[in-house]
């Protein structure tokens, strides 16, 4: 146990208080999407509904429904349309009510 | 059709597949004569009537050379016992007769193995079409009865008791109940329930593009994303005829080792845990986290999904963040490794507990470490097709059979996967993603897919229709093989807090089963 104790010392602590500081890795992990609502026409929306494999996205008449709640961060959506979406950066994402989750963002773009 | 023929032809087709048609009354004699193969999968697709699968890898006497399918049309309901000749078939059995109501003709017993019990009536001899109150959707159709649910036979009387463990874990084990039947110190029988978290996956790709199937297949069983997305990939592409380039499939390999380094720095924390030596567990866990920190670093996901892509590579890797990275995270997961081994209260623990031998792994078509620790030499990247090709990958194994075998054949691979990735960078990978990455090509057929996860060999079989859509896939991860060796591993005379160490040293997942 002596090499144990011994490790753990030179070693020292690694784990800090969350959050003591901006976490550094925190920028390659793959975050939910941000849309451009200028750039967002119900046709683009109703493509980005359909390549969301986890049903985060939904189109309701003139705005885009995004619920964070269901999404995986997989990036197909800003793949499928890289003009109107892109990360957020974000990963801060909890909520005490399931309902802020759900995001409505207004379709802006010009159709045609 | 002898299985002299068989074998010939699978030889003569290296890193290829071959496939036969079996009359089913010849079935028994053909699995006979073949049971110096190794039976890696078993499954069943529905038509007219339903087509019986078995999927044999050539790796029992050498290096991995070739697949052998064998197809066969079920015309009553029944087929030959298969697992009365090969002990491997047994889960298979169970499962094809939940999902297609097709059985062993021997009348054997057969236990409930993927569909929960109570999750409503079942109808019986028809067809699920999603509706009403017909339980959980099969594959085709239902069995006529419930499985008889018998387990292990075992007789529980003087001093021995029966002791339910789960299906709550701790921590973050998922849904798996053991029925651990023990003397108070020895183990006397184990068994497994692993149908608690069942989520239909095979039935959810039907009708999928391969593309959409992959969010899916990734998700089968998380820990081995890649290679499972990768197996199946690769049967998508057998099926459409497509080559992926070369720098698509080497990107596929970098991300495949960066899984096995971190799956086996896992199993290494998990070790040290199951053994009450927190400090170590503490140095596996940093050594851990530096290695998911460098795939989110390299690939932008910290358990590497979306890497792999039909016909291709869906992301490119940070090439010099793999470069500055590695070293200094390898070099945490050895230093914890080395420690780890020279502490004697650590090594005792691990030394003859959980013996399994090469015959039993064989007889159970066990693969990946486990099976290797054994002394078997299985592994699917020395199949002669594909990025491992020309690498002289060392494939490490180990006679014991124990737990310290496989941890050892555990620490060899990691080192072997730094090589690897080394080789695979400077050779070069893919330098983003579109085209050139690779494309998949339209059309349909059958195609079978192989990789190699930290747990073994994951497989994957699709049959697409003319548009490309799947109608029939079949997923089987390393886990779904390996579960049924551990109950045999607790029982080789081990006591009842060997069982987290064996556990552990499996390192295998429940959603590999409940997929």
């Amino acid at each position: 146990m002596t090499l144990w104790f011994v490790r753990g010392l030179r070693r020292g602590v690694v784990t800090t208080r969350y959050p003591a500081r901006p976490e550094e890795s925190a920028r390659y992990l793959p975050t939910p999407p941000a849309f451009r609502p200028r750039a967002l026409t119900a046709g683009t929306a109703d493509r980005l509904a359909a390549s969301c494999p986890s049903g985060a996205l939904r189109r309701a008449d003139d705005v885009l429904v995004f619920d964070v709640g269901r999404c995986t961060a997989c990036g197909r959506c800003a793949a499928e349309a890289p003009h109107a979406v892109t990360t957020s950066g974000a990963f801060e994402l909890a909520a005490t009510s399931r309902s802020v989750l759900v995001k409505t963002i207004p379709l802006r773009g010009e159709t045609g | 059709m002898t299985s002299e023929l068989i074998t010939a032809a699978s030889r003569a087709v290296p890193g290829g597949v071959t496939t036969f048609q079996v009359a089913s009354p010849d079935l028994e004699a053909v699995v006979r004569d073949l049971h110096g193969l190794r039976l890696a999968d078993m499954f069943a697709s529905d038509g007219d009537t339903p087509t019986l699968r078995l999927v044999w890898a050539n790796d029992a006497d050498g290096p991995q050379s070739g697949y052998v399918i064998t197809e066969t049309s079920i015309e009553n309901g029944e087929y030959p016992a298969l697992s009365d000749i090969a002990p491997a078939a047994f889960v298979e059995e169970c499962e094809i007769y939940e999902q297609f109501g097709i059985r062993p003709a021997s009348g054997k017993p057969l236990n409930r193995i993927m569909l929960p019990p109570h999750t409503g009536p079942h109808n019986t001899g028809t067809q699920n079409t999603g509706t009403q109150n017909t339980g959980l959707p099969t594959l085709g159709h239902r069995p006529p009865s419930e499985p008889e649910e018998v387990r292990a036979p075992h007789t529980v009387a003087g001093q021995a008791f029966e002791f339910p463990f789960g299906p709550v874990r701790q921590v973050g084990v998922e849904s798996l109940y053991y029925g651990l039947v023990t003397s108070g110190e020895e183990v006397v029988d184990l068994y497994l329930f692993t149908w608690h978290k069942h989520r239909g996956l095979e039935w959810r790709l039907a009708g999928m593009t391969p593309r959409q199937a992959l969010f899916l297949v990734e998700r089968a069983e998380g820990l081995s994303a890649v290679a499972m997305g990768w197996a199946f990939a690769a049967a998508v592409e057998a099926a459409t005829g497509t080559r992926p380039p070369a720098a698509a499939q080497r990107t596929r390999a970098v991300a495949l080792e960066l899984e096995r380094l971190y799956n086996h720095a896992a199993a290494m924390a998990a070790l040290c845990q199951s053994t009450g030596l927190s400090v170590g567990q503490s140095a596996a866990e940093i050594a851990l986290e530096r290695l998911l920190r460098l795939n989110a670093r390299a690939f932008g996901h910290r358990y590497l999904f979306g890497v792999v892509d039909a016909g291709g590579a869906g992301r490119a890797p940070d090439a010099d963040a793999i470069r500055a990275d590695l070293p200094g995270a390898y070099g945490e997961f050895r230093r914890a490794a080395d420690a780890l081994l020279s502490t004697n209260s650590f090594v005792d623990r691990l030394e003859a507990t959980g013996i399994l031998t090469a015959d039993q792994a064989g007889a159970l078509g066990l693969v990946g470490p486990v099976a290797r620790a054994t002394g078997r030499l299985g592994d699917a990247r020395l199949m002669p097709d594909g990025p491992y090709a020309g690498t002289g990958i060392a494939v490490p194994t180990a006679t014991a059979g124990d737990v310290l075998a496989r941890f050892t054949v555990m620490l060899a691979e990691a080192a072997e996967s730094v090589r690897l990735i080394g080789d695979f960078i400077d050779a070069g990978t893919v330098t983003g993603t579109g085209p050139g990455t690779g494309e998949l090509r339209p059309g349909g057929g059958t195609g079978l897919g192989w990789a190699e996860s930290p747990r073994g060999e994951a497989l994957a079989w699709v049959a697409l229709d003319d548009e490309g859509r799947i109608t029939r896939a079949r997923l089987r991860p390393a886990s779904a093989r390996n579960w049924r060796g551990f109950d045999d591993a607790c029982r080789s005379q081990n006591v009842f807090t060997d069982i987290p160490i064996i556990e552990a040293s499996f390192w295998l997942t429940a959603a590999g089963m409940a997929r």
